[in-house]
């Protein structure tokens, strides 16, 4: 039986992605490591809109019936949870930042509050980008040293203590991407204002 | 290679010699330094046939590769050794001067081993060690003895004991740079045993950075988001850790009389606000600190550091006592005695209980601020009602047949957070490895300050997962060693970060969480092989069983049952929480079974 406030803390994150237009109707999923288990969104729910069944609970280490009902990304959020110290993965997808991933290998923001909070963000590429192994293992290798990595042309994936805070990464590198879209397109000579900054990308 | 010394000094009492050998640098990589470190010379060196005040005991001082660099608070060292209190695996560590003195004198470690005949104290200035006859000091209280062995902040710094801990209280600390403390679990008492009452140092070598440029970036960010965090930049600078008196109060979490009620009518009256507004004098800092929580305060009859929430909290809530100036000199008058202030004052609130249902022959009361600083004096020198409640609550109580009535964790007394307010802090008591603790991780964040984001603090269904989060990422932070509070505004990732740009060996923040959970493990297996089981992961059956019948947590009981068998299961352990040999090799701790 997956606590209420657990299942509050889904539907009330997964309706604020929905909102922020950072995925589809059906796309994009979250979930909490409890210990030795997985709490996910099933496939095919709509984050925008869940119910107290859409969420499943499964083991991190080994099968069991929750899985035949969980997120295609199942295996990336047990590799995540199993390579790095996250308690909560958000993955969705932001469209600016997807739209910055098609043309660099980190994202390294021009705002300060990215930059405060973020300094850069890698990109990886994987050619089978929803599912697989090489996918999960890529992005849970990059999410050993950053909290929130781009997968190319597909989405981010954000980790956290709590749900709210992978969002809230999430949502401050969707912004970064906007403000520096923005500027870009205001085409004015940009006046640096962040002391150290040319370090950020060796962060 | 930069980050270790890559020395241990080794001090044999019994003969008065030392020998020096080095670092075993495989074991540093897993381990880092500090507490993780000292854990693993431990096991090695005091098997459970060993009493905790015997010769045979041994006392390792150990600093980390962050020690002494100049990064934020990279001022603390450790020291660990086999608690007289709780017969557990200790580690305690401390701020000030000492840590970044003994860094420099060139040594990771150092282990102090035997008894010496009679008084002695040590002095090491790098290789030059000195064993100097202490039998005039002995006797010689906190304060008197630091300043006449020399102390000077930048130059020269003392450790020692006070009477405590010559007259061997269970609940003994040993202070430095006169006022900080290696307090809990009773190190004073190892330390006394070995008739050692001082070790004065001076260190001239200054530590190696492999990448300073790195370094340089790291210092710099850091210096922002402490400045930014404004419990960091305000409210700690401000009211130091007494800004926690209000807060906790106000949710239902403040343990008092004896964790009877979770409220205290007098918790204004010794708030931080209350202690800046009348006593503050001014504010102090340990070496290489910008947030500055030390207070120097000042009443009719004392000036000293201090007091921090805790020791407010024990010798106030605890014992019902809304006197801030007999608070203030109660702090002091451990510090000066060498008390564990914790320890202290739940232990004289266990009396006042026992007193007051009859229990134990004493005119000990709750609120009774006047009977504070007497009680303390017999303790600290084993005299009168001071004889029985030198060695702690636990046996204490015990002697009056009510051991219920300590509020302990393994015997170690619980600090100021009761656990029916905060059910995350209650399985992080039940199960810390030096018992009844706020240092082995705290819920504090999650659960009241919403570090990173808040939870409920009702809340039991995947609460151990942030408990054993938080033991991991604090055992790899005690072994940096940094201080906890840099961690209130600056995240975990950031001190991987540093310790890659110190030592030039790419740690990830998931490496440096799995130090800490490899030395949590070997902790645990100490404590395993010296007899603790799970019955012992437990708390006062209070906590289990008697829920508070007003204020915000009314209602509430601990509901440890289940969240230790989540706990277990996340921890790879099994359901007698023993770690599997899976979770063992993973961690590289197989050949220690």
């Amino acid at each position: 039986m997956i606590d209420q406030r657990i299942y509050e803390m889904f539907c009330d994150i997964g309706r604020d992605l929905y909102t922020a237009n950072m995925i589809s109707s059906h796309g994009g999923n979250l979930s909490v490591r409890l210990g030795d288990r997985v709490v996910i969104k099933r496939r095919g729910a709509m984050l925008g809109n869940l119910k107290p069944n859409d969420l499943i609970e499964t083991r991190l280490e080994k099968n069991d019936s929750g899985v035949a009902l969980a997120s295609t990304e199942l295996l990336a959020h047990r590799t995540i949870y199993k390579m790095t110290p996250a308690l909560a993965i958000v993955h969705c997808h932001p469209r600016m930042a997807i739209a910055f991933s098609l043309s660099r290998d980190e994202i390294v923001p021009v705002d300060n509050e990215a930059s405060y909070l973020l300094k850069k963000i890698p990109v990886v590429t994987e050619e089978f980008a929803s599912g697989t192994p090489e996918m999960a293992n890529k992005v849970a290798t990059a999410l050993q040293n950053y909290k929130i990595i781009m997968l190319r042309g597909h989405g981010s994936f954000a980790t956290g203590q709590t749900l709210d805070e992978a969002f809230f990464w999430t949502s401050t590198l969707e912004e970064a991407c906007q403000i520096a879209f923005y500027a870009k397109l205001l085409n004015e000579p940009f006046i640096e204002y962040r002391k150290m900054s040319e370090s950020y990308n060796k962060f | 290679m930069a980050g270790w010394s890559e020395k241990i000094l080794d001090i044999d009492l019994n003969t008065q010699t030392y020998k020096t050998y080095p670092l075993d640098m495989e074991m540093a990589h897993l381990f880092i330094g500090g507490r993780g470190l000292g854990a693993r010379l431990l096991w090695d060196m005091v098997g459970p046939e060993v009493d905790p005040l015997s010769p045979e005991n041994v006392l390792i001082f150990t600093n980390g590769p962050l020690t002494g660099t100049g990064y934020q608070t990279s001022n603390r060292f450790s020291v660990t050794t086999k608690s007289p209190l709780t017969g557990t695996v200790l580690d305690a560590n401390s701020g000030g001067f000492w840590g970044m003195q003994f860094k420099k004198a060139g040594y990771d470690v150092m282990i102090i081993r035997g008894k010496s005949e009679k008084p002695i104290w040590i002095e090491i200035k790098n290789d030059a060690i000195t064993f100097h006859d202490a039998s005039e000091l002995w006797g010689m209280r906190v304060f008197a003895l630091t300043q006449k062995l020399g102390q000077n902040n930048n130059k020269r710094n003392v450790l020692c004991i006070g009477p405590a801990g010559e007259n061997l209280s269970r609940i003994a600390a040993i202070m430095n740079d006169r006022e900080r403390a290696l307090a809990r679990g009773g190190p004073g008492a190892v330390m006394g045993s070995k008739n050692l009452k001082a070790i004065v140092i001076e260190g001239k070598d200054r530590p190696e950075i492999e990448d300073r440029e790195r370094f340089k970036f790291m210092l710099y960010e850091t210096r922002k988001l402490l400045a930014a965090s404004p419990l960091t930049s305000q409210a700690l600078p401000e009211f130091g850790t007494v800004v926690m008196m209000n807060i906790v109060n106000n949710i239902g979490a403040l343990a008092t009389r004896n964790h009877q009620q979770t409220q205290f009518e007098g918790a204004e009256a010794i708030s931080g606000e209350e202690l800046t507004e009348k006593y503050l004098v001014k504010n102090s800092s340990c070496w290489a600190c910008p947030i500055g929580c030390t207070r120097i305060s000042r009443t009719e009859k004392v000036e000293g550091e201090g007091p921090e929430f805790e020791s407010t909290w024990a010798f106030g809530a605890q014992c019902g006592i809304d006197n801030l100036p007999t608070i203030i000199e109660a702090n002091t008058l451990c510090n000066d005695l060498g008390l564990d202030t914790i320890s202290t004052g739940s232990t004289i609130a266990c009396a006042m209980e026992l007193s007051e249902k009859g229990y134990m022959d004493s005119d000990l009361r709750f609120g009774r601020a006047d009977q504070l600083a007497p009680v303390i004096e017999a303790m600290a020198y084993r005299q009168d009602v001071g004889s029985d409640l030198a060695d702690g609550s636990l046996r204490l109580a015990t002697k009056y047949g009510h051991p219920e009535l300590s509020m302990s964790a393994k015997g170690l007394e619980m600090p100021a957070y009761d656990p029916r307010g905060m059910q995350g802090q209650g399985l992080l008591y039940a199960t810390s490895n030096r018992g009844g603790c706020h240092m082995r991780g705290n819920m504090l964040g999650p659960e009241v300050l919403g570090l990173p984001k808040l939870i409920d603090r009702f809340q039991v269904q995947g609460k151990s997962s942030f408990v054993i989060l938080h033991q991991n990422s604090n055992a790899a932070i005690d072994s940096l060693v940094l201080c906890k509070f840099t961690n209130l505004g600056v995240a975990d990732e950031y001190f991987a970060r540093v310790l890659s740009a110190v030592t030039g060996i790419q740690y990830s923040t998931g490496d440096m969480i799995k130090v800490g959970e490899r030395v949590w493990n070997l902790e645990r297996l100490y404590n395993l092989r010296e007899g603790f089981t799970r019955k012992d992961d437990t708390l006062p059956p209070r906590l289990l069983n008697e829920a508070p019948t007003d204020g915000p947590s009314q209602g509430w009981v601990v509901q440890l049952e289940p969240m230790l068998k989540e706990y277990y299961r996340g921890r790879v352990w099994d359901e007698n929480g023993v770690p599997t040999p899976k979770k063992l090799a993973e961690l590289g701790l197989a050949n220690l079974m």
